[in-house]
């Protein structure tokens, strides 16, 4: 019998042969602690073999992009970090690094990007001046070869790989990428919370967004899914989304059909706060919640009404960053989307209704369309099984 | 209600779809009239098929278009689709309309069949009775092949590879062959109702050097994913190349390795037909000398045997042409294959065996990719290059072929990047292609190929 684990920031979920289940963290304690107090029972008996982990708890790592161009170089590594599903704390452009603001906090990677093979002199002393402020543990450097030897010299700790943009302006993803998740593990290995779960595991823990997009080509085996859809996991922290590539104009040429995006303050739980501000920041929340047959006194509330709410919010908040109306990291062409699955712990809270009610209001306040995309819910955690386990069953 | 049943459900419910009746569609197709259907005059012709490209915004200039044509005798009516419903943007389509409606003047390049709807674009079809032919360059045609099945349209052109490496620049590929998929299983639905939705692929490509070779590939292949959904009438087709020698050989490769790989494959039973570009490449802006090029294409089209042959104007170097024009070159074609009469065979063995062996080559190697699909395999191996089409813009197209003429005009290869040329054919190309002092002369030699016709 498989036993699947998901540690995510605000639930421990859990499917296994006997079902689904779902534990509310408890923050006082470490997560391995957490899990077999909460699942001793289902642990028992089961070979760590047959035990698969994945995990989007603390965050993951937290990464800062240094890159040449919008178009190109920060663009790639935008997306290949994303889709290693890794979480994007800042970006920084090279010719604007003498006056860029540093981050307090430690970062886990830093990715250094820019140029073709062919071109040297991308990087200089600038480049040094910023990184001795900056608090970081790995650097990963994917641009030009000819600046190899600057950078080996003046920064030997950095993870040379091959550039990520090659000679015909193609995207090279999979070196980044591997070391990437490479880097996930050592920070969980590093990480006395999650490093316990290898005891109870012998197969590699990945981060939970990863599985995701794992499982997307193969969706359609699980779930009435008709292309091009997205597919939106709103979690305690953040806010995930899988979009079909064919939704945005500005494509990459990659291994995969589907990109994935995250809002780090779009979360029902840890970012409940940001994802208020937010939506009072938004114009047409005022209109929605009269929808909805609340008042803002709901964003006061600690109730189950207000836990439903605040999904519903979310779900509305990432429409309207992704479409035409909201210029950010990516575009979708919302009016040519066929489905929008739902995954996660909402599916667990809002109903089929109330999910249609919010795109109704969206397709047609928004986009002025009196047509909505059909909503599917992954209630039994579908794509998270697919993607961790490449089977549609726990058996 | 299956499941590709409610995803059609899904695909027809939009915005821009007046409630789509699938029964009272069924029910149209069944009793549709024989003379709809392309299949048919294929089957009962007794001369090759002349069919031009065009479409308008407006229904009243559509239907203009059509009499015109009627008038000239025209054995194929066609529907040029605009840009915008190409792209699936139907909002901007449906405002273009609008505004060529209030206006009289064509804000669109084509017609917007979805904008129109079945219901009243059937009734133009019905009216001229004629089969219609579907032109449209839509990577994802799922609710288009919907309505203009539902509109009386029983030609469908196009597929994932022929519309999307010539047209597109970074649509997903694998997308493209999932949504094809739909369309082919559309098509295939529907024969089983009347007679045979034809299916035609779109030879042609980027129209710029493009070696027989890789046409005769691209088309087995479009074939062969259209057949396993059930397709049951199939038109491979390519373009003028600019060597008349050239084109008979890949004209009699394509007819013989078309039904043999139906076989192989174990649809044996499905009709195929050849269908004959004119010139697609860059035309001269003389308009006498486009009426030459034109003729000759006629000229070759028979000589080849094409079943159809798909007409160009003498506007070509200038833009869209007027109805007067376009139906002009119908009456010119129809005339040129009346008198072409009695023409002798041409036969090359040494050309036809080396363009058949590599066709072999790289079917091979696509049919060898472990991908568990056959559009798998097929989009693997132009990720990899094993297919790979000169002057694609698009972002998976290697680009590493490098083809230009040898002095009787014929197009070789003579760097075949990832293409699995086996060296015999290779050396056959280069020899025939003659060597260069160097790579700017090679480059030169390209560019002047590219623009002969001019």
């Amino acid at each position: 019998m498989k036993l699947l684990i998901d540690v995510g920031s605000t639930y421990i979920k859990t499917a296994s042969a006997h079902g689904l289940s779902q534990h509310f963290r408890d923050f006082s304690r470490p997560i391995h602690e957490d899990l077999r107090a909460k699942c001793g029972e289902l642990l028992q008996g089961v070979p760590k073999e047959d035990i698969y982990i994945c995990s989007s708890a603390n965050g993951g790592l937290s990464t800062l992009i240094i890159g040449l161009t919008h178009s190109f170089s920060l663009k790639y590594a935008k997306n290949i970090t994303y889709n290693a599903g890794i979480n994007i704390i800042d970006t920084v452009l090279y010719k604007d690094i003498a006056h860029a603001p540093v981050p307090g906090d430690v970062l886990d990677v830093v990715i250094l990007v820019g140029g073709i093979d062919g071109v040297n002199g991308v990087f200089d002393d600038a480049l040094l001046t910023y990184l001795q402020n900056l608090n970081y543990t790995n650097l990963v450097y994917v641009g030009t070869a000819q600046d190899t030897p600057f950078i080996s010299a003046n920064l030997p700790h950095a993870i040379l790989l091959p550039n990520i943009i090659d000679e015909r302006l193609h995207i090279q993803e999979e070196p980044l990428k591997t070391t990437l998740t490479n880097l996930y593990q050592a920070d969980i290995m590093g990480k006395e919370e999650i490093k316990e779960l290898y005891a109870i595991t012998a197969n590699q823990i990945y981060p939970t967004p990863y599985i995701v997009n794992r499982a997307l080509p193969r969706i359609g085996e699980q779930l009435e899914v008709v292309d091009p859809f997205i597919v939106l996991d709103i979690g305690g922290a953040t806010t995930d989304i899988h979009y079909s590539k064919d939704l945005v104009s500005e494509r990459l040429l990659t291994g995969n059909a589907y990109d994935r995006l995250v809002f780090k303050k779009l979360g029902v739980y840890k970012s409940k706060e940001s994802l208020i501000h937010a939506a009072k920041q938004n114009e047409y929340v005022y209109e929605l919640l009269s929808t909805l047959d609340v008042t803002e006194k709901i964003f006061e509330e600690h109730s189950e009404k207000a836990l439903h709410v605040l999904m519903q919010l979310s779900i509305f908040l990432v429409l309207y960053k992704t479409s035409k109306f909201h210029q950010g990291y990516i575009t979708l062409g919302l009016e040519r989307l066929e489905s929008i699955v739902l995954t996660g712990g909402i599916t667990k809270v809002l109903s089929q209704e109330e999910c249609e009610s919010i795109l109704h209001f969206f397709y047609k306040k928004i986009l002025g369309l009196h047509h909505a995309p059909a909503v599917v819910l992954d209630t039994h955690y579908a794509i998270w099984t697919l993607g961790i386990t490449g089977e549609h069953h726990v058996d | 209600m299956s499941l590709f049943e409610r995803e059609r459900q899904t695909i027809v419910s939009n915005e821009y779809v007046d409630n789509f009746d699938f029964a009272e569609v069924e029910e149209f197709v069944k009793g549709a009239d024989k003379n709809l259907f392309i299949s048919h005059h294929y089957a009962t012709k007794t001369k090759m098929l002349v069919q031009p490209r065009g479409g308008f915004p407006t229904y009243q200039k559509m239907f203009k278009l059509y009499e015109t044509f009627a008038g000239a005798g025209i054995d194929v009516l066609p529907i040029t689709i605009d840009s915008h419903t190409r792209l699936n943007d139907y909002a901007s389509a449906k405002k273009m309309l609008m505004l060529s409606e209030e206006n009289e003047t064509d804000m669109l390049n084509g017609f917007p069949l979805i904008n129109h709807g079945y219901r009243t674009t059937r009734k133009m079809m019905t009216h001229f009775n004629l089969p219609v032919s579907l032109r449209h360059g839509t990577p994802d045609a799922r609710l288009l092949v919907e309505t203009a099945i539902a509109s009386g349209i029983f030609e469908i052109e196009g597929g994932p590879i022929t519309y999307m490496l010539p047209y597109s620049k970074n649509f997903p590929l694998d997308k493209a062959f999932l949504y094809w998929k739909y369309v082919e299983k559309v098509c295939a639905h529907y024969s089983t109702l009347n007679l045979p939705i034809n299916r035609e692929s779109f030879g042609p490509l980027t129209a710029t050097l493009v070696p027989p070779a890789i046409t005769i590939v691209i088309q087995l292949l479009e074939m062969l994913l259209s057949l396993e959904e059930g397709v049951r009438s199939f038109s491979v087709s390519f373009s003028q190349s600019g060597s008349l020698s050239q084109d008979i050989i890949t004209a009699k490769v394509l007819k013989k390795l078309a039904p043999h790989y139906a076989a192989l494959h174990g649809c044996a039973g499905a009709k195929t037909q050849l269908v004959y570009h004119q010139w697609m490449g860059a035309f001269p802006r003389n308009k006498e000398f486009s009426d030459a090029l034109i003729t000759t294409a006629t000229l070759v089209a028979t000589l080849v045997g094409a079943d159809k042959i798909i007409t160009k104007t003498r506007d070509e170097a200038f833009g869209i042409p007027t109805m007067e024009c376009n139906a002009q070159a119908v009456a010119n074609t129809q005339y040129i294959l009346r008198i072409v009469q009695g023409l002798p065979q041409f036969e090359d063995g040494e050309e036809e065996e080396h363009l058949e062996l590599a066709v072999h080559a790289i079917m091979e190697a696509v049919f060898n990719d472990p991908a568990d699909s056959l559009w798998r395999k097929a989009f693997n191996a132009i990720k990899h290059g094993i297919i790979d089409v000169p002057f694609s813009p698009h972002i998976i197209n290697h680009n590493a072929i490098l083809t230009l003429r040898d002095p009787s005009g014929s197009i070789r290869i003579v760097e075949p990047g990832n293409v699995p040329i086996p060296a015999r054919c290779l050396a056959y190309e280069r020899a025939k292609a003659g060597s260069f002092e160097n790579k700017t002369a090679m480059v030169e030699k390209i560019i002047h190929d590219i623009g002969v016709m001019q």
